[in-house]
């Protein structure tokens, strides 16, 4: 096991990765921009390395000052977090290159994963249902109208080097489509330096199902059981569930075993998630993210596993103590983004936290970085915290979730606390009833 | 102040004054105050009939509280250089790594205190993997400080030298 573990990445994410350390004895090191001199992780760590100005790309994401982070504090393993460099595959070869231990995937695996069209491919190949498409990149439009009419209008124009949401331009019929291409291509090529696009159906209500793996080095692979992440707005998560309110146990455990069977052949390592679109009772495969997930801690509600701390095991060679069937799943839990912004208009709120106060009581988890007096800086995402409810059932789950979203209190900054509380009460929400267009409709109707 | 003193403000506290049997009055707490300087205790309460004072003293250090929030952990010991805002002239580490303060082990420093440097003088190197990287003096001046010893690892913006 580690001696010394160097966190690469910030706010809550670091605190939790910090925690799962100690609880492992292990030492910590944390890096942190100047803006983040007075950050809780880089409190509570044993050691703290500051290692560039705010901007990320000189700091969090600075990949010599991290490699150097490692080597004055003697770290022997790097855990990146999400975001950042937690998929960049040349960071992960860079780690192994110098002896240090890289928390996540192998590099080949994040790589492959990393490219749209490649990683489609590759799962098709170990049996995961995919969603009709071009299966490949479209060249000319006329190649691109030929599959589009084959797969059926509306179709969804996506960049093999985009994901997480981004880059992707529907066409709902015939005419639409060399405009949508153009467009596509042209923002492809900035966002991502590649303008290579595929096309997919385009599903009309579907719900965005994932699947949470562990792999072991000695090639167990084991799933924990589904979420569903349905609610977004522009194609950010904001509330999760596990497990799904459209699936059953079978259901659940089909698409599980289907997942976990797939990437034992891929030969996966550690933990990862598979993304899908589920609609009518059929699962389509978008994407996999290599990495930890910021929605994890409804899985750990549920299994009662710690994911941080398999992903920590697993990368120093332990295998896997759970089977299968030692894994179950009880009751029910959801989890709320909190982000700095305000509730309506969702323009972020950076700013002094001047009154906090998580909830607490049985079943309920506020994973967060603030504190009363910080600050949060303007120069990183909005996540102010994330408040995790479980009950023995979904109903119960949501009394609870209600009660705790009353009691949270963060003052001095606008939050998005009041859209949750108004969610909690809404019928379709309260029903389950729900697909990944609801909340952009929902915000829409009530003037958002 | 002796005992006859304080006796002299316990009389003060005496019902015997009109209406004022619970009034403490300013110059009783001050007199109070200098007694406890006085004598080094961290309290005197005195009660005569029904009326009562007490001056404390609060503890000078700062006591740790339960639950107090921790400070900052830095990864090296003389910890707040690279918090606070770097001192005029001083140079910082622009990367991580381990500073030398001398070309090779065992060699004379790059400069000295006292010593006159030009602008892009080398004063120290920071290594980062494996590679050698010369700070050099932003300005012409005197060294007045040098923050670092020979071989320390260094964060990024920590105070290396300090030129006037």
């Amino acid at each position: 096991m580690f001696d010394k573990v160097l966190i690469a990445n910030r706010g809550e994410i670091a605190l939790r990765i910090n925690r799962a350390c100690k609880e492992m004895g292990i030492s910590t090191v944390a890096i942190h921009s100047t803006a983040d001199a007075e950050a809780m992780h880089v409190r509570l760590a044993d050691e703290s390395v500051c290692v560039g100005p705010p901007p990320a790309a000189q700091s969090y994401m600075n990949i010599p000052a991290i490699i150097s982070a490692c080597e004055i504090t003697g770290a022997e393993a790097i855990h990146p977090g999400y975001g950042f460099l937690s998929e960049n595959a040349r960071f992960a070869e860079i780690v192994k290159e110098h002896g240090i231990t890289f928390i996540g995937p192998e590099p080949e695996h994040i790589r492959l994963m990393g490219d749209k069209i490649a990683a489609k491919q590759a799962v098709k190949n170990v049996g995961i249902p995919t969603v009709p498409g071009s299966g490949g990149a479209v060249g000319s439009d006329s190649d691109a109208v030929r599959i589009a009419r084959e797969i059926g209008f509306p179709v969804l124009i996506k960049a093999a080097s985009g994901g997480g949401g981004r880059g992707m331009k529907v066409a709902q019929k015939e005419a639409d489509l060399p405009l949508a291409l153009t467009t596509a291509r042209a923002e492809a090529k900035t966002a991502f330096g590649d303008d290579t696009v595929y096309l997919e159906k385009y599903l009309s209500k579907p719900r965005h199902i994932e699947v949470q793996v562990l792999a072991d080095r000695q090639g167990n692979v084991i799933h924990l059981g589904e979420r569903d992440c349905s609610l977004q707005r522009r194609h950010q998560k904001l509330w999760e569930e596990a497990g799904s309110p459209a699936l059953n146990d079978v259901e659940r455990s089909d698409i599980g075993q289907v997942v976990a069977r797939a990437l034992k052949k891929l030969g996966y390592l550690g933990a990862g998630t598979v993304e899908f679109l589920f609609e009518d009772g059929r699962f389509f495969f978008i994407e996999m993210n290599t990495r930890l997930q910021v929605e994890h801690p409804v899985t750990e509600a549920i299994t009662g596993i710690d994911i941080v701390r398999e992903q920590i095991r697993i990368a120093a060679g332990s295998p896997l103590e759970l089977a299968q069937s030692d894994i179950t799943f009880a009751g029910h839990a959801i989890e709320c983004r909190i982000n700095a912004e305000n509730p309506f208009t969702f323009q972020p709120s950076p700013g002094i936290i001047t009154q906090f106060h998580p909830p607490g009581g049985l079943g309920v988890r506020f994973d967060s970085a603030m504190y009363t007096g910080y600050r949060i800086p303007p120069y990183y995402d909005s996540l102010a915290g994330k408040l995790v409810v479980h009950g023995r059932n979904r109903n119960e789950c949501l009394m609870r979730l209600r009660r705790a979203l009353d009691e949270l209190v963060v003052g001095g900054i606008e939050t998005t606390i009041p859209l949750f509380q108004r969610l909690v009460r809404e019928r379709d929400v309260l029903d389950g009833d729900y697909h990944i267009h609801w909340l952009e409709q929902y915000l829409a109707g009530k003037g958002a | 102040m002796n005992m006859k003193d304080v006796k002299a403000i316990g009389a003060r506290l005496s019902p015997g004054q009109k209406g004022r049997t619970s009034v403490i009055d300013a110059d009783t707490v001050r007199e109070l105050s200098e007694l406890l300087n006085e004598t080094g205790l961290t309290e005197i309460e005195i009660e005569q009939n029904g009326a009562r004072i007490r001056v404390a003293r609060l503890p000078n250090g700062r006591v740790p509280l339960h639950g107090e929030m921790p400070a900052a952990a830095t990864q090296t010991p003389p910890s707040t250089e690279a918090r606070k805002e770097p001192a005029r002239g001083a140079v910082t580490s622009p990367m991580v790594g381990t500073v030398y303060i001398a070309p090779e082990p065992g060699a004379q420093p790059f400069v000295k205190v006292g010593q006159t440097v030009a602008e892009g003088d080398t004063l120290l190197i920071v290594e980062a993997m494996k590679t050698m990287n010369p700070i050099t003096a932003p300005h012409a001046g005197v060294v007045t400080e040098v923050c670092v010893a020979d071989a320390e690892p260094v964060e990024f913006g920590q105070t290396l030298i300090v030129i006037s």
